[in-house]
């Protein structure tokens, strides 16, 4: 009773919940054009889910599976093609691969269980695999980002305000499962930064939390963005932040009504919600129309779209990121690795695998 | 040629002891003279001599090379030599055109024609100062502003600033620099006393140091550089510790855990729409002019002023949200924040050291938890804390208003650290201080941030803020609109954004 005049009052006066307001991107976070001036490795379409198992650096597009080849001419070559588009994908030192596919399902590639297909955990569908990694070579981790919607239909699952994810531990030899945490929303990546311990990614509640006795404890909260996976580097951990937040899509979610009847009469690629690439449309909501201040350019209206990556150190405070601001064109950043002395990163919105080399006097992380 | 004023052997003691000993001071006609030196090297006793404040013990003054000796400052002004003082003399509940005709008004007074000839001197001075406004009302620039139209109207020969600049911002110092330059012009000749030691470098015609209570040297700014006066007036170089970052420190500390974290902040026009995020472990520089909101937004935080009721935004210490209605509770969270106003607000100036100290622990404890305070615990923390940041007193029962406005800043700065800080918020940390106890209060600040404690330093002194600072926060019009790293801030960058 006392919460819910709390709420109502907080809508009336805008404060608490209802304050709109977003973390501003300062400190760890300080814009720069490190994404903008990053090499450009390879040109393809939508990369996602990049990994290393130490000798080879494999991603997916679409449905393919590919292996990076680094050279002086960097190529990719296709490994596999699925029926359905690749979700997430997690690499074993032992070669083993495991994937996860947008319409359900988890398959093995290579290893002990080649060719082993997993679609359901304790009676349950395997739903919308948004992460997966190997805790040793016959045990998963598994993100299902939401038991409703499909691992492509993110805006949606966004906006409908849902937090029916959930994070398995599976044991791929007998397909037994155990829940680690449920009602989340939407859990994006996954990391074992020591034995026992697991970090979880939950994107629509911006935070890294830690899984302990089915509860999650906030690790890192208040992301400026919507984070995605994380892996680990020299000093620390990288994080991927697929979209940023804004004030504009944080009012959207809390006006019910409003968002209803936007999802049921406007052509998806014009919601009002956050995006992985540019604007390339002019009816898309509130992207024309900027100023030029200090040299950057900042748009009127917040950007949809956003490319950024964080350094954490060990403790997972931020220290470091790198950024392709609203000017730019590297956006939606899925995922990012350490390898071959530098960051491979999948910009999903830019259709490019990026390199990004750390300045010396910017520390060890990452 | 005579020189308009001219002190000889002047010496001045209280109770014996000398604050003046045999200085020998001339200042000539048409001169810029500063006058710079440590606080406590005698500059404000002379200068009192000379506009009647108080009396010289021996020695002799001379104008126009005729002997006098002012009783009170109205004879001095009689004879054209006036002072602004540090502390501006005005009357606080008077309007600024009231304030500027006190003591000359006629018998039947107009009001409406005093208010349009202030209006109009105001105007030739290029003040923008509302001659309507009750000079409370006024921030520390206009007061100053004020002070100083009175002081031209009164048309003095001989003007004296004391410390005119400390609360001026970098735009109202240039238009306070070229008043100076005018009022030479127009045949008036200036003394000028100093902290920064650039301005006495860049504006005066010649300089004269003092150091305990004596002249140590008197020659022309041109032969002087800014290693050389402060050898003069401490007989020491403090160059490198004070503004040279690399041979301090090195690289800026790496953030620790997000401790603050500032989100669409508002009140009314003066902070609007404001974000930003503190660390632990860091020196966070905040450069703004005057009007900018940086002192607003930190009074917001730790409770002194309230945001708007309505959208004010949202405030998180260590992740949780937060909004104090008055500063005990802020306090008890870990929040202090040091003042720029240490007169009014830092500490009780007839109050011992001791008892100041006291007074900074009862608004961090629990209320009835010092109902009952040992003395002898009270001057342990005293003599603790004194010898930590090096006050100099004679001891710890010394009144505050006795001791100088470094040792001062340093009883303030202890008053907000026995409250144990989790984020400490420095609000012109070294403003009116002299360049030795400059170090030591940087050297302290530098401490703190090493301890891990989140350390934000609002300065309107440029070279402070980017060689304190790990990062460095820029406001204008009421918000954060730049940050930049120490190693790409210039003064020219910082300035740019914070006017433009």
């Amino acid at each position: 009773m006392i919460g819910a005049l709390s709420r109502a009052f907080d809508r009336f006066r805008g404060s608490g919940d209802a304050a709109v307001t977003i973390p501003s991107m300062d400190g760890a976070f300080r814009p720069n054009h490190k994404l903008d001036t990053a090499s450009a490795v390879l040109e393809i379409a939508a990369p996602d889910n990049i990994g290393y198992d130490g000798r080879r650096i494999l991603f997916t597009s679409d449905s393919a599976l590919f292996e990076l080849k680094l050279s002086t001419d960097p190529a990719a070559e296709r490994i596999a093609e699925y029926e359905h588009p690749l979700a997430s994908l997690d690499v074993h030192p032992g070669g083993a691969i495991a994937l996860g596919l947008a319409s359900g399902g988890i398959t093995l590639r290579g290893g002990d269980h080649d060719g082993r297909r997993l679609d359901t955990v304790e009676g349950r569908p395997i739903l919308c695999p948004t992460a997966v990694r190997f805790i040793d070579a016959g045990t998963l981790l598994v993100c299902l980002g939401s038991q409703r919607n499909d691992p492509t239909q993110w805006t949606r699952d966004l906006l409908d305000g849902n937090s029916s994810g959930s994070v398995w531990r599976l044991d791929i030899k007998s397909g037994k499962g155990t829940c680690l945490a449920d009602r989340l929303a939407w859990p994006n990546g996954v990391i074992v930064p020591a034995q026992g311990r697991v970090v979880i990614a939950e994107a629509w509640r911006h935070q890294l939390i830690e899984l302990a006795g089915g509860r999650g404890r906030p690790l890192l909260s208040d992301i400026p963005g919507y984070p995605a996976r994380i892996a680990p580097a020299t000093n620390g951990y990288l994080l991927a932040i697929f979209a940023p937040r804004s004030q504009l899509v944080e009012f959207v979610l809390r006006e019910p009504r409003f968002r209803q009847r936007m999802m049921r009469e406007v052509d998806p690629r014009f919601w009002v919600a956050p995006s992985l690439h540019h604007a390339l449309d002019y009816r898309e909501p509130l992207q024309s129309g900027a100023i030029k201040q200090l040299g950057e350019l900042k748009p009127w209206a917040p950007s949809r779209s956003y490319g950024l990556i964080a350094g954490l150190d060990y403790g997972f405070d931020p220290i470091i990121s790198f950024h392709s601001r609203a000017d730019g064109k590297r956006h939606g950043i899925t995922s990012c690795i350490e390898a071959d002395g530098r960051i491979l990163a999948t910009s999903k919105g830019g259709n490019l695998i990026l390199g990004v080399e750390p300045a010396r006097e910017e520390g060890p992380v990452p | 040629m005579t020189p308009l004023i001219e002190m000889r052997n002047v010496t001045k003691a209280y109770r014996g002891v000398p604050a003046l000993s045999n200085v020998t001071f001339d200042l000539r006609l048409n001169e810029i003279h500063g006058l710079v030196g440590e606080n406590g090297a005698g500059k404000s006793t002379l200068t009192k001599i000379m506009v009647g404040v108080t009396e010289a013990t021996s020695g002799n003054m001379l104008l126009d090379g005729k002997p006098v000796s002012f009783k009170t400052p109205a004879e001095a002004l009689r004879h054209g030599v006036t002072m602004v003082f540090q502390e501006t003399s005005l009357v606080p509940s008077m309007t600024v055109a009231q304030n500027l005709y006190l003591g000359d008004e006629k018998l039947f007074n107009r009001l409406r024609g005093i208010y349009i000839a202030a209006q109009t001197f105001l105007n030739s001075m290029n003040f923008s100062v509302d001659p309507w406004a009750t000079v409370s009302t006024l921030g520390a620039a206009k007061k100053q502003m004020v002070e100083i139209a009175r002081a031209v109207r009164q048309n003095a020969r001989v003007i004296i600033f004391d410390e005119p600049t400390a609360s001026l911002t970098p735009e109202e110092k240039y238009y306070f620099f070229s008043l100076m330059k005018n009022l030479k012009k127009r045949g008036v000749s200036i003394v000028f006393i100093s902290h920064a030691l650039e301005e006495a470098l860049q504006h005066a015609d010649r300089i004269s140091i003092l150091r305990d209570g004596e002249l140590v040297v008197t020659d022309n700014a041109s032969n002087f550089d800014r290693d050389k006066i402060i050898r003069a007036m401490v007989g020491r170089t403090l160059s490198n510790e004070l503004y040279n970052r690399k041979a301090t420190e090195g690289a800026p500390r790496r953030a620790g855990a997000k401790v603050l974290s500032v989100k669409n902040l508002s009140m009314g026009k003066i902070v609007r729409n404001n974000s930003f995020t503190i660390y632990a472990g860091q020196i966070t520089g905040v450069f703004g002019l005057i009007g900018s909101g940086r002192t607003e937004t930190a009074k917001i935080i730790s409770g002194i002023v309230k945001r708007d009721f309505f959208y004010g935004g949202e405030v998180r210490l260590f992740g949780k949200p937060v909004r104090y209605r008055v500063p005990r509770p802020s306090v008890r969270d870990g929040i202090v924040y040091v003042t720029e106003d240490r007169k009014l607000e830092g500490f009780f100036e007839t109050m011992s050291i001791a008892e100041n100290l006291q007074v900074g622990t009862l608004a961090a404890d629990s209320i009835g938890a010092n109902m009952v305070v040992r003395m002898s615990q009270v001057q342990e923390l005293a003599t603790r804390w004194t010898k930590a940041l090096n006050v100099r007193a004679i001891n710890s029962n010394a009144r505050v208003i006795e001791l100088s406005g470094g040792n001062q800043q340093k009883v303030v700065i202890a008053k907000s650290l026995v409250q144990k800080p989790k984020l400490i918020i420095f609000d012109e940390p070294t403003r009116g201080v002299d360049v030795g106890a400059i170090a030591e209060i940087h050297q302290f600040i530098n401490r703190l941030a090493d301890e891990g404690i989140a350390v934000v330093v609002i300065s309107s002194y440029l070279p402070e803020v980017i060689n304190l600072s790990d990062r460095i926060l820029v406001y204008r019009a009421g918000r954060v609109v730049e940050e930049f790293s120490p190693a790409e801030a210039t003064e020219e960058r910082i300035m740019y954004a914070a006017v433009h």
